[in-house]
């Protein structure tokens, strides 16, 4: 069953600083003007990377149909690995009259029988939380069927958008995953990493650099992540965020039921990828890790110099504007500003109040309607390169400036220290290509 | 030949796509037009998402965004009053293709009594497309029957000069253009409904707009009443030209399940030669059947020994199958939906999902399906041809060219050349 209250509770997060004035991000959309995807989406985005767990997609084949095998969220996992799969009951006309509980209990026994996970997670969405399924008792009686969690998800779509399935997500997970097992050893310095997804190997940017300063990763949720290891994250001493907002209650509920605290991070940029380890190091208040963590930073920052030195080159003086959503209209600012591009204007258009001020921080001039200010900025600022969405194409065609998708799908890791020197190759092969002069070019019979 | 009915209850790796999907597609082809999806909002943006990667260019949708509270209150009015009200705000399209989704039939919303409602304020054609029936090229279908249906005015005039030419979902924007261009040539007025070939085509448009930037006009639809032929190519869109004749008795109605191949195109041909009353082709068009003689007896040395099996909408499998069945090739097709044109198939075919292609793979050589098979190919070392929705995997899907002589020659060519890469 859908849960109105959890929902509720969910957008009024009080670990929100805007919901101390309004609502932005969390309002109903609006027929006819609304872009974004829903809560499944945002839930699936959330769950998907675990690997070793089946995704069943409880309803008509459009929901899975469109979205299986879209994200590139790499996994270490050994087994049969889920993540790039897409299980759907595949509901019909038939089962909306006669009710889809059955053939899902059908399908988790399928699952279980073929695939052997190590867990199902069961998503409700649109037309099975309409025609009234019994999920709960479904995956209750699968569950001690076969004895793993089948854990079911309620995020139909319709309840909101990505980051309200996100967070539906979070509690599924900490309801039926979070403390169901106990490890054989506790340690003393173990995190969990909470809304890194682990897209193009993001994580792997990092991971190796905490353990060499004696961190220990206990779990995720979810980029690389294993059940088993979730089950035991109540013995995690501290909760990192990674660029996620959305399960910022996740952490308070953590933190309520098992006193773990939480510190919200980015491993965008070299600085912030530095701060970052010094936030997590911190926490921990160990002496000896807060000496290794910075002779280990000092020692990536100065292999990242040398690496990038090639490119400062052709980087110095660019001026560039960045017009992308929430977070990356800062993250990415930071990351750019670190490669030596002066970042002239962020697009503030679809931040959070939270993201606005920090974006202050990093970015003189923050745009409200970037389609109406950023053609005119790339004149008056004699800007160089614009790194937007595929919509605003046409105003770097138009103004002959150098283009980079930053919204697109990306194929290669932007994280940490090693992922800075990924983003120096893309901005300097655009900066040098011809195509965005050549493309717009006037046709030789028009004038 | 017989159907293999796969009894699983779900989908494993599926390879259906939804309704809407293709009713998405059909209003993308109509100028000035704003799709817009009656559902949650997460049905239009994950068909915007796909569409958007496949084609590599930007999609233009609406939603009504139906949320948990509407879902239960309103019965569909209040919803898509609004949605329009809010769409006209900032755009003025001259159609709005309304289509609903499994959310909005299974609470059997009243999407025509709400679209009268709105009579005076816009133009709207509806459809019903709930996704837990048919797939995309049903959808596709069905929005072009509704556009029959609502838009084209009567006319008591016959031009048989005149030809409405209705292309499956699967054609590509080239392939709709290549058919114009064949039938120009035979001095027909031609028009294509919907006319992917000048909106998805991949061209460099002056803005962005926030409508469809191309396809056939609303104005010329309304017009469509007097068109002496109508020239439906694929099973799923038979039906279409079936109603049109229906409801213009003075047209004739031409049905080609397939343009890939000799055989086919040789009808096709045929059919075109005696509405005109004309003995031979254009020169061009006999020059290529002479091209396409010779790839046939090129190809069909390592295409003879070949087995490959097709993945796709079954329109799409149809015509690379029959084609390649042509050189001797052994086919096995996995089709994405069920649909009259499994009758037609001359080799094993069954509807399924990418579980039962794996199952069949390993005894092939070569799998053709969209870009979910890339895996598969690749864990079985076997050849790939891409083909279908989605492809996120190549650029230029638009301007593929797989049918008439011409796009025959190139496609068994490709399929020759990777599999003898592999």
């Amino acid at each position: 069953m859908i849960n109105k209250k959890l929902i509720k509770d969910l957008l009024n997060e009080s670990a929100c600083s805007h919901n101390k004035d309004k609502k932005s991000s969390c309002d109903k959309p609006k027929p006819g003007a609304t872009s974004g995807g829903c809560a499944f989406e945002g839930a699936q985005i959330s769950l998907f990377p675990y690997a070793d767990a089946a995704h069943l997609v409880h309803g008509p084949d459009t929901c899975l149909g469109a979205s299986w095998e879209t994200r590139a969220t790499l996994t270490s996992y050994e087994g049969e690995n889920n993540t790039p799969l897409g299980y759907c009951t595949n509901v019909t006309t038939q089962d909306i009259i006669f009710g889809g509980d059955k053939k899902l209990a059908e399908a988790i026994a399928y699952i279980v029988e073929h695939k052997k996970p190590k867990a199902v997670f069961v998503y409700e969405t649109c037309v099975t939380a309409m025609i009234g399924d019994n999920i709960d008792f479904t995956c209750k009686e699968a569950r001690k069927r076969f004895g793993i969690p089948i854990v079911p998800v309620h995020s139909p779509g319709f309840v909101g958008g990505k980051n309200l399935g996100s967070r539906l997500a979070g509690e599924a997970v900490l309801d039926a995953l979070v403390g169901t097992r106990e490890p054989k050893e506790i340690h003393p310095f173990g995190i969990n990493l909470i809304g890194d997804y682990n897209v193009t190997g993001d994580m792997w940017q990092y991971t190796p650099i905490l353990e060499r300063i004696g961190i220990k990763v206990v779990a995720t949720l979810s980029g690389d992540g294993r059940i088993e290891a979730v089950q035991t994250a109540h013995t995690a001493k501290l909760n990192v965020i990674v660029c996620a907002k959305s399960l910022i209650t996740l952490c308070r509920k953590m933190q309520e039921r098992y006193n773990i605290p939480y510190v919200s991070v980015s491993f965008y940029g070299k600085r912030d990828t530095s701060n970052a380890i010094r936030s997590i190091v911190n926490a921990f208040g160990d002496e000896a890790m807060s000496k290794r963590a910075e002779k280990i930073i000092l020692e990536e920052e100065a292999k990242l110099e040398e690496r990038l030195l090639p490119y400062r080159e052709i980087l110095k003086d660019k001026k560039a504007i960045l017009n992308t959503g929430g977070n990356k209209s800062w993250s990415i600012a930071s990351a750019l500003q670190d490669i030596g591009i002066e970042v002239v204007a962020t697009s503030i258009r679809k931040a959070t109040e939270e993201d606005i001020a920090i974006a202050k921080t990093y970015v003189p001039i923050l745009m409200k309607v970037p389609a109406n200010e950023q053609a005119k900025l790339i004149d008056e600022h004699n800007i160089d390169i614009l790194l937007a969405g595929g919509r605003s194409l046409y105003t770097a065609l138009k103004k002959k400036v150098a283009f980079v998708d930053v919204n697109q799908e990306k194929k290669v890791s932007y994280g940490a220290y090693g992922g800075l020197e990924n983003l120096a190759i893309d901005v300097c092969a655009a900066l040098a290509n011809p195509v965005f002069k050549l493309a717009g070019k006037v046709a030789p019979w028009e004038n | 030949m017989g159907e293999l009915k796969v009894m699983k209850p779900l989908h494993v790796n599926p390879l259906k796509l939804s309704q809407p999907m293709g009713a998405t597609l059909a209003f993308l082809g109509i100028k000035n037009c704003m799709p817009l999806m009656h559902g949650a909002q997460g049905c239009a943006s994950f068909t915007k998402v796909v569409f958007t990667r496949h084609f590599n260019d930007p999609i233009t949708i609406q939603t009504t965004a139906v949320n948990d509270i509407t879902a239960v209150i309103d019965g569909g009015e209040k919803g898509i009053s609004e949605a329009i009200a809010n769409i006209t705000q900032k755009v003025t399209p001259e159609l709005v293709g309304l289509f609903t989704t499994g959310l909005t039939e299974t609470k059997g919303d009243d999407i025509k009594g709400a679209c009268a409602l709105l009579k005076e304020k816009q133009k709207i054609v509806y459809v019903h497309t709930p996704d837990f029936e048919g797939g995309l090229e049903s959808g596709w279908a069905l929005s072009v029957q509704g556009i029959i249906e609502q838009l084209i005015e009567p006319s008591v005039e016959c031009n048989k000069d005149k030809v409405l030419l209705i292309p499956n979902v699967n054609l590509s924007a080239i392939e709709v253009e290549k058919i114009k261009e064949s039938l120009e040539l035979f001095d027909f007025e031609v028009y294509a409904l919907p006319d992917l070939s000048d909106s998805l085509d991949g061209h460099l448009g002056v803005k962005q707009g926030a409508l469809s930037s191309g396809g056939i006009s609303v104005e010329a639809i309304k017009k469509l009443g007097d068109t002496g032929h109508v020239i439906t190519v694929g099973r799923s869109v038979k039906k279409c030209g079936e109603l049109f004749k229906a409801k213009h008795t003075q047209s004739q109605h031409h049905h080609f399940d397939t343009l890939t191949g000799l055989v086919a195109c040789d009808d096709f041909y045929k059919t075109l030669l005696t509405c005109k009353g004309w003995s031979k082709p254009p020169a061009s068009i006999q020059r290529w059947r002479k091209r396409l003689q010779d790839t046939l007896l090129d190809t069909h040395f390592a295409l003879g020994k070949a087995k490959v099996i097709i993945a796709d909408e079954p329109d799409n499998a149809y015509a690379m199958a029959k084609a390649l069945r042509e050189v001797g090739a052994h086919v096995e097709a996995i089709i994405a939906q069920r649909s009259e044109v499994q009758e037609l198939f001359t080799c094993n075919v069954s509807v399924g999902d990418f579980e039962e292609v794996e199952k069949i793979l390993p005894k092939m050589d070569m799998l053709i399906s969209n870009f979910h098979g890339e895996r598969l190919a690749h864990t079985y070392h076997k050849a790939l041809l891409l083909r279908g929705f989605p492809n996120y995997e190549s650029v230029g899907v638009g301007l593929r060219h797989n049918i008439l002589y011409e796009g025959s020659c190139t496609f068994l060519c490709e399929v020759n050349n990777r599999l003898h890469k592999n």
